[in-house]
C-alpha cells in the first residue's frame, strides 16, 4: 500500500513538472486584444476576474482616497495615451490615489491606480509614461488571469499530493511533499516574476514607439535605489542590496530592472524630449501637497534626497519651505537651526509665503529667539488672519507690542 | 484574485482561536461614575456612562477606550508622555522610527505630532486638519483640535483632541469615529469624559 502510494505521488509529480517545463503555454484559440473596443471577458476564468475587479472598482471610486481632479487625472491619461497610443489607452480608467507611496497598479478589467508617490517621484512624462506603459502591459498580456491559472494548477497539485500523500504516511512521503511544495510555490513566484519582466519589456516596447524617451525608464529605477540608499543611510541601516532575489519576491531586483531597461531603450531615441517641462507645469499645483504627505512620513533621508532632486532645476520658496518642515518636524535642536536657515531662504523668495514665516517663527521661539520669532508669527498671521491655528499662535505674541 | 493557500489560512485559523480568549478575558469595564486611574498614571478621569477598556496598547502610557469596537468609536489617552519618546510604541525603532515628543515641542506643534504619528504608523495618506483652538485640559492652557483621516480601510473618519504640557510631559486624550453616524453619537460622551479628567 504504502509504495503503491508512493508510486502515484511521485508519478504525479514527475507529470506535473514534465507537464509545466514542456508545455508553458497551451494552444489557446485568438483572443482579441483586452482594449479593442467594448472588449467583453471570454471564458469562465477571465468573466469571474472582471467581475470581482468590477466590483473592487466599484469601491474604489467611492474611495476618499481618490484624488478627483479632471485636469490632474487627465494629464495622466494623456502621457498613458502619448506612451500606449490613441487605440490602446481608451480601455482603461485612471484613479489618482493619495498614497504617498510609489506605486501604481493595473487590474485585469483596465483600473489603472496611480498613486501620488510615485508622481511626486519621476520628473518627467518619459518617466511616469514608463511606468504607466509598464502596467498598461499587464492588462494587454492578461497577466492576472495567467496568474490565477498558474496559482490553481500549483495550489491543485500541491493538494491533490498531501491527499495521496496522507494515504502513506512515512518520513519519505512527508520529505518529498515538502520538496514538491518548495518546488511549486519557487515556480509560481518566479512565474511572477517573469511576468513582471515581460510587462517591463511590453513597457519599454511602448515608449520606444512613442515620441518620449526611453532611457528615462531606467532612470526611474536608479533614482529608486538611490532614494532607498538614502533613507537606510539616514536611519543608520545596511546598505540595501538591490541585486538578490528573495524566495518570494514579486517582483525582480531593481538593480536588474534598471539594467535591462537601459539595454532596451532605443539608442538613436536618446535625445528625444522627456516633457519634464510640460510635467512640472502640470504637477506645479499639486507639488505642495503632495511634498507634504512625504514629509509627514518621517522618512528624513528619503525626503531629503527626493527635494534634493527636485531642486536640481533650482530651489524655490515652496521647497525651501518643505525642507525647513522636514528639518524641523526631526527636532533635533542643530536641526531647528537649520530649518530656520531654510524658512528664511523661503521667506527671502516669497515673502508673502505665511506657512514658512510660520515655521520660522516656531524655529526661532525654539532655538532661543523670541523677538525674531514673534516677528514671523506676526506676519504668518498678517498674512493669514483666517488660520485654523491663528488663535493659538496669537497667544505666543505678546499684545501690545509695537508692529513691525 | 489570487486564492490563499490552504496553509497559510490554516496557520492564521489557529492563532486566532489560540489568541481569542486570551484577548476577550482581559478588556475591562469602566462604569458610569466611578473615578479611574489611566494607563497607571496619576490621570484619573470619571466616566459619564459606561465604557469599555481595551486590553490592547499602543505603547506604556497609553490606554484605549471604546463602547462598540475601536473602529467605531475609539479613545486613547496619551497619559504622561516623556520628553524623547513617541506617542506610540514603534513597531521598529530602526526601520520605522516615530516622531517624538521633545521638551523644545512647542503646544501649536501637537497636533503636527499626532498627525505625523498616525500618517507613519496608521499609513494614513489624507490626513487634515480642521480645527486647532486654545483651550483648557487637566486645568492648564492646551490645544483643543478636530482633524480627519482616512486610514487603511478607506473609511473615512474624525477626530477630536484635547492636549496639555504640564511639567514637561504630555497629556493628551483623543477621539475617533466614522464620518458617518457614529462621530456625532460618541463626540458628546467624549467631551464629558474629557471634562472629567483630572491630575492630582
Amino acid at each position: 500500500m504504502i509504495s503503491r502510494a508512493l508510486c502515484v505521488l511521485g508519478a504525479l509529480s514527475l507529470l506535473v513538472a514534465g507537464e509545466a517545463q514542456a508545455q508553458p503555454a497551451p494552444p489557446q484559440p485568438v483572443l482579441p486584444p483586452p482594449y479593442a473596443g467594448a472588449y467583453q471577458p471570454q471564458g469562465v476564468d477571465e468573466i469571474g476576474l472582471w467581475r470581482e475587479m468590477d466590483e473592487d472598482e466599484r469601491v474604489l471610486a467611492q474611495s476618499d482616497l481618490a484624488i478627483r481632479d479632471e485636469a490632474l487625472t487627465g494629464y495622466v491619461r494623456k502621457v498613458l495615451c502619448d506612451t500606449v497610443g490613441a487605440d490602446r489607452c481608451g480601455a482603461v480608467r485612471i484613479y489618482v490615489l493619495r498614497q504617498p507611496e510609489f506605486n501604481a497598479s493595473m487590474a485585469p478589467n483596465g483600473t489603472m491606480q496611480v498613486f501620488t508617490g510615485l508622481l511626486l517621484r519621476v520628473k518627467s512624462e518619459a518617466e511616469l509614461g514608463a511606468v504607466l506603459g509598464h502596467e498598461f502591459g499587464h492588462f494587454e498580456a492578461r497577466h492576472s488571469l495567467g496568474q490565477l491559472k498558474a496559482w490553481r494548477s500549483g495550489t491543485d497539485v500541491l493538494a491533490w499530493a498531501f491527499v495521496l500523500g496522507s494515504l502513506a504516511p512515512s518520513y519519505n512521503v512527508a520529505r518529498s511533499y515538502r520538496n514538491l511544495e518548495l518546488s511549486v510555490l519557487g515556480n509560481l513566484y518566479r512565474f511572477g516574476r517573469d511576468q513582471e519582466r515581460d510587462a517591463d519589456r511590453l513597457g519599454i516596447g511602448y515608449l520606444n514607439g512613442s515620441a518620449l524617451r526611453p532611457q528615462a525608464a531606467s532612470e526611474v529605477w536608479q533614482k529608486l535605489m538611490g532614494e532607498y540608499e538614502a533613507s537606510a543611510r539616514a536611519k543608520g541601516l545596511k546598505k540595501p542590496r538591490f541585486d538578490r532575489i528573495a524566495f518570494t519576491a514579486s517582483h525582480p531586483p531593481q538593480a536588474e530592472r534598471a539594467g535591462y531597461l537601459a539595454e532596451l531603450a532605443r539608442p538613436d531615441a536618446a535625445t528625444r524630449d522627456d516633457g519634464a517641462e510640460r510635467y512640472r507645469a502640470a504637477l506645479a499645483p499639486w507639488l505642495g501637497m503632495f511634498l507634504d504627505d512625504q514629509i509627514k512620513l518621517n522618512d528624513f533621508g528619503a525626503s531629503e534626497y527626493l527635494l534634493q532632486a527636485l531642486a536640481q532645476g533650482g530651489w524655490t520658496a515652496q521647497l525651501h519651505h518643505a525642507r525647513g518642515e522636514l528639518y524641523r518636524m526631526r527636532g533635533a535642536p542643530r536641526d531647528l537651526v537649520n530649518a530656520a536657515q531654510f524658512y528664511a531662504d523661503a521667506v527671502a523668495l516669497d515673502p508673502a509665503h505665511a506657512e514658512a514665516n510660520r515655521g520660522l517663527g516656531l524655529s526661532l521661539l525654539k532655538t532661543g529667539q523670541a523677538g525674531a520669532g514673534q516677528a514671523a508669527l506676526r506676519r504668518y498671521l498678517e498674512l493669514k488672519p483666517d488660520a485654523s491655528d491663528a488663535r493659538l499662535i496669537g497667544m505666543m505674541i505678546p499684545a501690545g507690542e509695537p508692529q513691525p | 484574485m489570487i486564492r490563499p493557500l490552504f496553509h497559510l489560512s490554516a496557520a492564521l485559523a489557529l492563532t486566532s482561536l489560540l489568541l481569542a480568549p486570551v484577548s476577550a478575558q482581559a478588556h475591562k469595564l469602566r462604569e458610569r461614575g466611578a473615578p479611574v486611574a489611566v494607563a497607571d498614571t496619576p490621570l484619573t478621569v470619571t466616566p459619564s456612562r459606561d465604557w469599555n477598556r481595551l486590553d490592547v496598547r499602543l505603547g506604556k502610557n497609553t490606554e484605549h477606550w471604546t463602547v462598540d469596537g475601536e473602529q467605531l468609536n475609539d479613545v486613547i489617552f496619551f497619559a504622561a508622555i516623556e520628553p524623547g519618546k513617541p506617542l506610540v510604541r514603534e513597531r521598529s525603532k530602526k526601520r520605522e522610527p516615530l516622531p517624538k515628543f521633545t521638551a523644545a515641542t512647542l503646544l501649536v506643534e501637537v497636533p503636527e505630532l499626532l498627525e505625523t504619528t498616525w500618517r507613519t504608523y496608521k499609513h494614513s495618506g489624507s490626513f487634515q486638519m480642521t480645527g486647532i483652538e486654545p483651550g483648557r485640559f487637566l486645568g492648564a492652557d492646551g490645544v483643543h483640535f478636530t482633524y480627519e483621516f482616512v486610514d487603511q480601510d478607506e473609511l473615512p473618519r474624525r477626530g477630536e483632541a484635547r492636549a496639555a504640557i504640564i511639567a514637561g510631559k504630555l497629556y493628551m486624550i483623543s477621539f475617533e469615529a466614522p464620518r458617518l453616524h457614529y462621530f456625532a453619537a460618541g463626540v458628546e460622551d467624549f467631551r464629558k469624559l474629557a471634562d472629567s479628567a483630572r491630575l492630582p
